[in-house]
């Protein structure tokens, strides 16, 4: 069989967004499920077409961690949070860097965050 | 379907090793074909399980263990899936020998990291993850397993030493297995008051990187009966799949793959949770035995903790969770781990264990996840 996929990564325009103060969501034209992850075919009904999404980047903290244990590239800016926030416009969830965090009284779950860039350090978090 | 069964198992100690990932492949190969009483020549294959070769300068290991066994002849095959390797490894050399493809295979994992220092496996480690979404914003795998302890602490009743308690009973298995890496009593305090690496996670709530490899024999149960040596059966092989990244999950503490994967190997061995006697189980932080005892059928979803409080997982309690010590306290050379879970449980069923043995154990299973159980595989071991 002869798959049609749309095979362009979204990676770059997730990445454009997201210097936007958005995150790209994707939408399945076929089921409508939405997808936050650059993927190329629909966890719901397999299909492989999808309509751009682009959705406010505010959202709350669901989980997070206090990195001190760096990986390479990271060693100036510990310690930091990686935080995994709930978007306000979607059930879903995205991940990315959290500066400024040292102990987790700086950081309660449910605070409210946003999207605000997307540099060396991946997707860009600040409270809003 | 072949009767599949673990003909001879053998592991080389678990930590911070001379000898080259080569050479502690080919040493924890020669003990297995020892165990089982059998000559190298009798494999007819060779599957390898190895993350990061690359870092003792050898990939490609297949053709290079089958040459140092004197077997070059014979096919092999080298297998990646991050920490989870070794019991996906297993479970392809494992559908091979039922499906009547060969009837005595080699099942090795090797991992060699230790001389790259702690920069080094944290950064390449971390390539393990989605990376696009979680390795790219400095997250480590401590800090990916930090992320699911602080969800589980939000929302369950449950506290830092309730996971302390873990590393605790972890250790005091190791204590009684000669192999394991990190052979030390410690207390809750020892955990609460070591640096932490990942909050809410500390340094005692974490695995050590550990060099190490394992071996097991897997043959049709017409082949181990004709050697003659002692042997278990493997009466269950199941696999599941999570999204890769935490954010995409449904529930942050479940591991999706976990509930696939044992739910599919009790079903192919007609048991259920209740009946397994031992688990080797995934602790690569001690948030991820609590969450595996709940995922694997255990424990009721958020019960985990309760029951590590009440000591219902310590060695010939309720149930005995990792009696070798887990990769807590045995260690996780991640390639060797899921073949290493594989040796203890042959030890155990064939009376080997010594003063770690789970008293009356009939049924064990393994537990051994890729990355944060985006990929994972469940096996039931029966004695004969």
């Amino acid at each position: 069989m002869y798959l049609k996929v749309f095979k362009m990564s979204s990676r770059q325009k997730f990445i454009d967004a997201a210097q936007e103060g958005k995150v790209l969501l994707l939408q399945c034209v076929k089921c409508m499920e939405m997808h936050t992850s650059t993927t190329y075919f629909c966890r719901k009904c397999g299909a492989s077409k999808f309509a751009d999404n682009i959705i406010d980047g505010t959202g709350k903290v669901a989980t997070y961690t206090i990195i001190t244990v760096p990986p390479a590239g990271f060693e100036e800016h510990v310690p930091y949070a990686f935080v995994v926030m709930k978007l306000d416009g979607a059930d879903q969830r995205i991940s990315g860097f959290m500066g400024g965090i040292a102990t987790p009284a700086d950081l309660p779950v449910g605070a409210a965050v946003r999207v605000y860039g997307y540099d060396e350090r991946g997707l860009l978090i600040k409270f809003q | 379907m072949e009767s599949v069964c673990v003909l001879g198992a053998g592991s080389t100690k678990y930590g911070r090793l001379d000898d080259s990932i080569v050479d502690i492949t080919v040493q924890a190969s020669a003990d297995a074909i020892d165990s089982a009483g059998i000559e190298p020549g009798d494999i007819k294959a060779g599957y390898i399980s190895n993350v990061f070769g690359i870092a003792d300068k050898q990939v490609h290991l297949g053709p290079v263990i089958m040459s140092n066994l004197g077997i070059s002849d014979k096919p092999s095959l080298s297998i990646e899936s991050a920490c989870g390797s070794g019991s996906v490894s297993f479970r392809e050399a494992y559908a091979n020998v039922a499906a009547g493809f060969y009837d005595c295979l080699l099942v090795a994992g090797t991992e060699k990291v230790t001389h790259t220092g702690t920069e080094w496996t944290t950064t390449y480690f971390a390539y393990c993850s989605d990376f696009f979404h979680e390795g790219s914003a400095g997250v480590s795998f401590p800090g990916l397993f930090a992320s699911m302890a602080r969800a589980y602490l939000t929302e369950f009743d449950a506290t830092e030493e309730d996971f302390a308690q873990v590393a605790v009973k972890n250790h005091n298995n190791g204590i009684l297995n000669p192999k394991a890496h990190l052979r030390k009593k410690i207390t809750i305090d020892d955990v609460m008051s070591s640096a932490v690496v990942a909050s809410p996670l500390k340094l005692y709530d974490c695995c050590p990187f550990s060099d190490g490899a394992s071996a097991v024999i897997l043959c049709t149960e017409e082949f181990a009966k004709k050697v003659g040596g002692d042997y278990i059966r493997v009466t269950g092989s199941g696999r599941g799949g999570s999204p890769a990244a935490l954010q995409g999950r449904e529930h942050i503490t479940t591991i999706p793959s976990t509930v696939l994967a044992s739910k599919a190997a009790y079903k192919m061995a007609g048991i259920t949770a209740k009946d397994v006697d031992f688990a080797e189980v995934h602790d690569c932080f001690t948030i991820a035995e609590v969450v595996d005892t709940e995922d694997l059928g255990f424990f009721e979803k958020g019960k985990g903790v309760e029951a590590v409080r009440e000591g219902k997982t310590t060695l010939n309690s309720d149930i005995s969770i990792n009696p070798s010590g887990g990769l807590k306290s045995k260690g996780h050379p991640i390639g060797a781990t899921g073949v290493g879970q594989v040796v203890e449980v042959y030890d155990q069923l064939t009376d080997q264990a010594g003063p770690r043995t789970v008293n009356d154990a009939h049924i064990g299973i393994t537990h051994n996840f890729g990355a944060t159980g985006a990929s994972c595989a469940v096996h039931v071991f029966e004695s004969v």
